[in-house]
C-alpha cells in the first residue's frame, strides 16, 4: 500500500509554474472575450443608438444577461449546449458565454459613447460631406471613445475577473488551479494569497495605466 | 436531441426557491448598508488621511477591485479558517460582499467628493456653518446625486454576487438551486427557473431605485 | 485557432443533425468507438480511488477502470474531473460517456441514470475533529456536521438531521476535499466520507481522527452511463465482470486501498 503522502503532498516549485501556467490561461480566455465581446458590443451598441425599436427589443434581450449571474449563465449554457448536440469542452462553452456577457455589457458602453457625440456634432459631419462610415470613423469612435473609455476598461476589468467563475465548467483556469492546489496541498492561505497576486498583477497595472491615460485625456 | 425536460420538480419547490431568494436579498441588502458606511469611511480616509491608515484604505480599494469576487469569498472561508477564525457561510459570504462593495463604493464616493468644488466649503463655512452642518447639509446630499446611479449598479451587483454563495456553502437562491438540482439531476430546468427570479429581482431593484431617485431628487 | 474550427465544425454538426436525417442508428458503444475517445467522468477529490497526483494529473482506482475500459475498447481516454453533483448530469447532458465515480446505485437515481451491476462496495465512516468528543452517531447531533452537495452521506444524513430537527448544523461542501479542510480547520466537528478515505485523511491531518461508522447500509457503488443506452450498459456490466474475473479488481484495490479487495456479490440477490 502506498503512503498517504501520494494524495496530499506539499508545496513545490512545480506548484508554483502550476499557477503560473493557469494565469496564462485566465490571460488567454480573458483576452479573446474582451477583444471578441467588444467588437460585437460596438456594433450592438451601434444598432441600440439607431432606433427605438431596436433599442427596446434588442435592448431587452441584452438585459438578461446583466440581470442574471454569471455563474447561473455557464451553469445554463453548459448543460444545455450538449441537449442541442453541441459538444463544447469548458473552454469553449466558457468563451462563449464570456463572449456574450462582454458584449452585453459592451454594448451599453458603445451606446453611452455614441450619445454622448451628440446629434448636432454628427448632422455637421454629414453636412460636411462625410459618408455614414466616416462620420462614425472619423466624429463618433474619436470622441466617443474618450467619453466611455473609463466605462469600457471597467468591463474589460470585470471581465478578467469574472472569468474565475469558469472554473466551475472544469476549466482550469487561476481559480481552478488554486482550489486543485488548495484540496491537494491543504495550505489555504498560501495559495489564496499567490492567486490574488497574479489576479492583482493582471489587473491592476491596466487599471492604473488606464486612470493615467484618462487624466491625460482630460487635461 | 433525446433530452426530455422535467419541469415538475422545479415548480414542486418553487416555495422553497423564493424563500432562499429573500436570504439572496437579505445578505445584499446588509452587505450594502455595511459597503455604504465602510465606503465612506475608506474615501474619506484615501481623500484627507496621510500614513498607515491611508496606506490600509488603499490596500483595502485596490484588492477588492482588482481580485475576483470568488477569490474573496474563499479568503473568508478557508483562508481566515486556516487561522481558526470560523464564519458561518451566510456570515463568510456577508463579510465578502461588505469587502467588494466597500472597495468599489469608496472609488464612487471619491469621485462624488471630488466633484464638488472646495470653493462650496469655504462659502458654507463664511455663512457660519460648522464642518458637520457642511457636511451634512451641503456636501453630502450633492455626493448622493453623484452616486445615486452606480450605488444602484452595486446593489445588482451585491445580488448577483451573492450567488456566488453556492460555491462556499449557503443556501442562497443560487445555493438552494443547486441542492435541489443535485437532488433530482434537472440541473438546466431549476437553473432556469432560477435565471428568471434574479431577473424579476434585479428589475424590482431597478424599478424601486428609479421610484426613490423621483423622490429624492425633485428639484 | 483550432479550438474555432473545432468549434465550427461543432456547429455545423449540430445544423446537419438538426436538419437532414441520420440514417444508421448507432448505439453509445458505436458512438465511442467511432469518436476514438472515451470521455470519463471521474471524481478527483476522493482519494484513493480518484485523486490529482503530485505532478497534478488524475489518479486513483477510478481513474485505472477509465484506462482499462479505454484499452479495452481500444479508444483513447479522456478523463473528465467532475464534483459530486455533477456525475450524473454529465451522462444526462451527454457530456461524457461513462461515470467511474463511487455512484451509489439509488432507485431514485436509476429514474435518470442507467446503471451497471457494483463495481466497488464502500460504507460510509465519518473523520471527526480530534479534540470533538465524537464517538458515536449521537454524539454528531448536535455538533457541526459537513458532507459534500449531491451525495448519498448528505442525502442520508440530512434525513436524520430533519427528523431531529438539527439540519442547521449541516454544511454542505462543493467537495470532500473541502470537508476534509472543514473538519481540519475545525469549521465543521464531523465529515462524512466513505471508509476507504478515511485512512489517508487520518493519517495527512494531525487533527482528524476516524470517526463512527454511518447508520446506513453499504453503499454499493455502479458504473453510470446512459439510462437508454442497454447495450452500452451491457458492454459495461461485462467489462466489470472481466475486471474481476482478470484478477484487475484485486490489483487496483490492492494497490490503491490496500489488502483484500471486497466481494462484489450481495449476499441472498440473484442478478
Amino acid at each position: 500500500m502506498e503512503s498517504a503522502s501520494t494524495y496530499f503532498s506539499g508545496f513545490n516549485i512545480n506548484d508554483l509554474l502550476y499557477l503560473g501556467e493557469a494565469a496564462l490561461r485566465t490571460l488567454w480566455i480573458s483576452f479573446w472575450a474582451i477583444s471578441i465581446g467588444s467588437f460585437i458590443g460596438i456594433f450592438l451598441g451601434l444598432a441600440l443608438s439607431i432606433s427605438r425599436v431596436i433599442a427596446y427589443t434588442l435592448g431587452a434581450v441584452l438585459d438578461v444577461f446583466r440581470s442574471v449571474p454569471l455563474i447561473i449563465q455557464l451553469v445554463l449554457f453548459f448543460n444545455f449546449a450538449p441537449i442541442i448536440g453541441l459538444r463544447l469542452n469548458p473552454f469553449e462553452a466558457g468563451l462563449i458565454v464570456l463572449i456574450v456577457y462582454t458584449s452585453a455589457y459592451v454594448a451599453n458602453v458603445a451606446r453611452g459613447g455614441i450619445e454622448a457625440v451628440g446629434d448636432p456634432m454628427r448632422r455637421a459631419a454629414r453636412s460636411l460631406g462625410m459618408t455614414y462610415w466616416q462620420d462614425l470613423r472619423y466624429v463618433v469612435w474619436p470622441i466617443g471613445l474618450r467619453a466611455v473609455f473609463p466605462a469600457w476598461v471597467g468591463v474589460a476589468l470585470g471581465v478578467l475577473k469574472d472569468s474565475a467563475l469558469v472554473s466551475i465548467l472544469g476549466y482550469i483556469e487561476l481559480l481552478k488551479a488554486s482550489q486543485i492546489l488548495m484540496t491537494r496541498t491543504q495550505e489555504a492561505i498560501l495559495i489564496l494569497s499567490i492567486a490574488g497576486a497574479f489576479y492583482f498583477a493582471l489587473s491592476y497595472p491596466i487599471s492604473y495605466y488606464a486612470t493615467r491615460l484618462e487624466q491625460r485625456w482630460s487635461e | 436531441m433525446d433530452y426530455n425536460f422535467h419541469w415538475r420538480p422545479v415548480f414542486k419547490s418553487l416555495p422553497d426557491l423564493l424563500e432562499s431568494a429573500l436570504l439572496t436579498l437579505e445578505v445584499a441588502i446588509l452587505s450594502m448598508i455595511l459597503g455604504i458606511l465602510f465606503g465612506l469611511a475608506l474615501s474619506l480616509i484615501r481623500i484627507k488621511m496621510t500614513g498607515p491608515l491611508k496606506w490600509f484604505a488603499v490596500s483595502w480599494i485596490e484588492l477588492a477591485r482588482n481580485t475576483p469576487a470568488l477569490l474573496q469569498l474563499f479568503f473568508f472561508g478557508f483562508g481566515l479558517g486556516a487561522f481558526g477564525i470560523h464564519f458561518s457561510p451566510f456570515l463568510i459570504v456577508l463579510l465578502g460582499l461588505t469587502f467588494n462593495n466597500s472597495g468599489y463604493l469608496a472609488e464612487n464616493f471619491r469621485g462624488g467628493f471630488n466633484s464638488i468644488p472646495e470653493t462650496q466649503i469655504r462659502a458654507s463655512l463664511s455663512l457660519g456653518m460648522n464642518s458637520f452642518q457642511t457636511y451634512t447639509r451641503i456636501i453630502i446630499p450633492q455626493v448622493l446625486r453623484v452616486v445615486y446611479h452606480p450605488m444602484t449598479n452595486q446593489m445588482v451587483w451585491a445580488v448577483l454576487m451573492s450567488s456566488l454563495g453556492m460555491l462556499v456553502g449557503f443556501r442562497e437562491l443560487s445555493g438552494e438551486t443547486q441542492f435541489f438540482a443535485s437532488k433530482t439531476y434537472r440541473i438546466f430546468e431549476y437553473f432556469a427557473a432560477t435565471a428568471i427570479i434574479y431577473y424579476v429581482i434585479v428589475k424590482i431593484i431597478l424599478g424601486l431605485s428609479r421610484l426613490m431617485a423621483s423622490r429624492l431628487f425633485k428639484y | 485557432m483550432k479550438m474555432f474550427s473545432k468549434t465550427l465544425v461543432s456547429l455545423f454538426a449540430a445544423v446537419v443533425m438538426l436538419t437532414g436525417s441520420s440514417t444508421a442508428f448507432a448505439d453509445k458503444l458505436d458512438d465511442v468507438i467511432d469518436a476514438g475517445v472515451l470521455r470519463c467522468g471521474v471524481v478527483l477529490d476522493f482519494p484513493p480511488i480518484g485523486y490529482r497526483d503530485a505532478n497534478n494529473e488524475p489518479a486513483g482506482f477510478d481513474v485505472e477502470y477509465c484506462k482499462d475500459l479505454a484499452a479495452a475498447l481500444e479508444v483513447d481516454y479522456e478523463i473528465i474531473a467532475v464534483t459530486w453533483a455533477e456525475r450524473l448530469p454529465l451522462i444526462v447532458t451527454n457530456r461524457g460517456d461513462v461515470v467511474f465515480g463511487g455512484t451509489s446505485d439509488t432507485l431514485s437515481r436509476a429514474k435518470t441514470v442507467g446503471f451497471t451491476i457494483p463495481y466497488a462496495i464502500y460504507y460510509a465512516q465519518a473523520v471527526v475533529g480530534a479534540d470533538s468528543g465524537i464517538v458515536t452517531v449521537e454524539d454528531m447531533y448536535d455538533k457541526k456536521v459537513a458532507a459534500a452537495v449531491g451525495t448519498v452521506p448528505e442525502q442520508e444524513w440530512l434525513k436524520i438531521a430533519e427528523e431531529l430537527g438539527i439540519e442547521g448544523n449541516y454544511q454542505g461542501y462543493q467537495s470532500e476535499n473541502e470537508v476534509f479542510l472543514a473538519v481540519a480547520q475545525g469549521k465543521a466537528h464531523a465529515g462524512i466520507t466513505t471508509n476507504t478515505t478515511v485512512l489517508p485523511i487520518t493519517q495527512q491531518f494531525d487533527t482528524v481522527i476516524a470517526g463512527p461508522r454511518m447508520p446506513w447500509g453499504t453503499d454499493y457503488t455502479s458504473v453510470v452511463g446512459p439510462r437508454m443506452d442497454v447495450t452500452w450498459l451491457n458492454y459495461l456490466n461485462l467489462f466489470v465482470t472481466q475486471q474481476v474475473r482478470s484478477g484487475r479488481y484485486q490489483e487496483l484495490w490492492g494497490k490503491f486501498v490496500g489488502g483484500e479487495a471486497p466481494e462484489l456479490r450481495i449476499p441472498g440477490v440473484y442478478y
